[in-house]
């Protein structure tokens, strides 16, 4: 375990600069050349330009949407991991995101995001939390992986047949193609205006999941002694809950449901946190910021006009790493 | 009873002739753009049945014509009902539905997707022919005709601009299409036809921009009900973009099927040059 003895500092002083290099990468890809050195001297300028306008209001949002949306799923899964003590809970896999892409798709399609900015990621938000309090009923204080599995291949059925039907009933005629975008995720073609809308929601959350750090180290003893050192449980869990739906809900109602990278990250970085809870969350947020930037550059980098979806290379990704984990702990599934 | 059946077999040898020799009469359309052409060449006591798109303001250049004729929705079901001696379709539009009928022995004739303005003049002649008016086709073709040459004088010296359609989904307009002869005869260069885009395919809108039309149409007035489709040509960088350009706002009343008001979506346009 030579690895958990690096401290987090070490950790950071890795993956900051590697966020940095991959967020200039994804400003650099897209159909076509631009030179990014004469689109900043256009805007220094104020001068509109074929340059600026591709820089500014092309990549620039869709690169901080896809690092806020990456950091809100690494860090929800995580805080999931950590409230849940189970190291297969992530928000598509238990069935969190597509409870989230169902308010999201209501608000959408019946004319209810028109009526306030904040109308879409609090549909989503609100659909997140239906898919959390079910999760709660059917595992509820139960540790046992098979139980939570089961229970998040429940509530993802329901939830992808009631995105289904709400398309079905939309009154645009193009509501139901656009089920493979809520249900394998995307940020193309996405404006600054879907990140004013998600982020503050986003943010929010992250404040409440960083603020459960030590909660979450003092869970892992168990329930009764995290009380006995002075955590009121039941609220410490409301606010993480507030904190992973409202993020996770808000990142899904622009971007659809994208997998994964809350199962994979937190557990690729375990081992240099030394499995401690609390220093794993901003971490996780970081690394899922990376994640999903070079996802979606590769997803930029395959084809040009028809997009691959998000969703198909993080689910590539990380079903066989799910399957991996799985046959790992194998035993303990008993 | 075998000689009921030889009678009935002879009956039905003869029936296409006769059918033939007179004009339908209780025709049926199921789609917007035989729903145009029959209100402009067919008598209306021909006309049993348009489809409900005859009468959407943003689809139909004809909504007026309209008047108490039924509306369909190109079920099977709604169109039987009507008993007609021809159904006409688009090729593409509730193929389905005319397959269907053809299998249970009526008449259906459909039409081909048009592709420029000389389609144009063919098919209204076919469907003039169908429908047992002929004269009334030669004549709205000559209308055209004079129309477009009209145009072409009046407009001749001014100057030929670049232009770029961005519709829901992302879609472009290139060769091979009505909208690409369409900007050809208003004296515009589709930049997308130039780029080797054929039929309709979709732009990324990075290299919309790149291109940098003098013009930009974006079809808006499909979009309506909120869908991530619509969504694309919602996005804030055409705003900015087209700040600085033209844009081009032609109905798509106008220029979605085939018939004698795509001449003035041609006007519209080069009077814009």
């Amino acid at each position: 375990m030579i690895a958990a003895r690096i401290k987090s500092p070490v950790i950071y002083a890795a993956l900051l600069p590697l966020l940095l290099i991959v967020f200039l990468l994804a400003l650099n890809v897209g159909p076509v050349e631009i030179s990014l050195g004469k689109a900043w001297r256009d805007w220094i300028g104020s001068q509109t330009t074929i340059e600026t306008l591709i820089l500014f209001d092309l990549r620039l949002p869709r690169a901080l949407l896809a690092l806020t949306i990456g950091a809100t799923l690494g860090l929800a899964g995580a805080a999931l991991q950590g409230l849940l003590r189970n190291p297969l809970a992530e928000p598509g896999i238990i069935g969190v995101s597509n409870g989230a892409a169902f308010g999201a798709v209501v608000v959408f399609y019946y004319g209810l995001s028109g009526l306030a900015w904040f109308m879409l990621p609090l549909g989503g938000l609100l659909g997140a939390v239906i898919a959390v309090a079910v999760i709660f009923l059917l595992v509820g204080k139960s540790r046992s992986t098979i139980t939570l599995i089961l229970a998040g291949i429940a509530i993802n059925a329901i939830g992808g047949a009631m995105i289904a039907l709400a398309l079905n009933f939309a009154a645009s005629p193009y509501a139901m193609q656009e089920i493979v975008f809520w249900l394998l995720g995307s940020v193309a073609n996405r404006s600054v205006n879907d990140l004013y809308i998600a982020l503050p929601f986003m943010v929010v959350g992250w404040a409440m999941m960083l603020y459960c750090g030590r909660f979450l180290n003092a869970l892992t003893l168990g329930e009764e002694t995290a009380g006995s050192m002075g955590f009121d449980v039941s609220r410490m869990r409301l606010i993480l809950i507030i904190g992973v739906t409202a993020s996770v809900g808000a990142a899904v109602s622009v971007a659809g449901n994208i997998g994964f990278i809350g199962l994979v990250v937190p557990h690729l970085l375990r081992p240099f946190v030394a499995y401690e809870p609390r220093r794993l969350l901003p971490a996780s947020g970081v690394a899922g910021a990376i994640l999903l930037l070079v996802a979606d550059i590769a997803v930029q980098s395959m084809s040009e006009t028809r997009e691959l979806k998000l969703g198909v290379i993080t689910s590539l990704v990380g079903a066989p790493f799910f399957l991996f984990l799985i046959l790992k702990s194998r035993n303990t599934l008993q | 009873m075998q000689i009921v059946f030889i009678f009935l077999a002879a009956l039905a040898a003869l029936l296409p002739v006769t059918a033939a020799a007179a004009s339908p009469q209780r025709i049926v359309s199921i789609g917007l753009c035989t729903d145009q052409l029959l209100l402009l060449l067919a008598d209306r006591e021909q006309i049993a049945s348009l489809s409900v798109w005859a009468a959407d303001p943003d689809m139909s250049y004809m909504i007026d014509s309209v008047g108490d004729i039924p509306l369909n929705n190109a079920s099977v079901e709604e169109v039987i009902a009507y008993r007609p001696d021809l159904v006409i379709a688009s090729q593409f539009a509730a193929w389905n539905s005319a397959r269907f009928l053809r299998r249970l022995g009526y008449e259906v004739r459909q039409i081909p997707p048009v592709k420029s303005i000389d389609d144009i003049y063919d098919l209204l002649a076919r469907v003039g022919a169908w429908i047992g008016h002929p004269g009334r086709a030669e004549r709205i073709i000559g209308e055209m005709q004079q129309k477009l040459d009209q145009i072409e004088r009046r407009y001749r010296d001014r100057p030929r601009k670049t232009v770029l359609v961005y519709s829901p989904n992302g879609f472009t307009v290139g060769a091979d299409t009505l909208e690409n002869d369409i900007f050809t005869h208003a004296g515009y260069r589709n930049l997308a036809a130039e780029m080797g885009i054929e039929g309709f395919r979709p732009i990324a809108l990075e290299t919309l921009l790149a291109a940098d039309p003098d013009v930009l149409q974006i079809d808006r007035d499909l979009s309506r009900p909120d869908s991530l489709a619509t969504a694309y040509v919602g996005h804030p960088v055409l705003d900015r973009f087209s700040a600085q350009r033209e844009q081009l706002d032609i109905p798509t009343r106008l220029r979605i099927c085939g018939g004698p008001m795509i001449t003035e979506a041609i006007e519209a346009m080069a009077r814009r040059r």
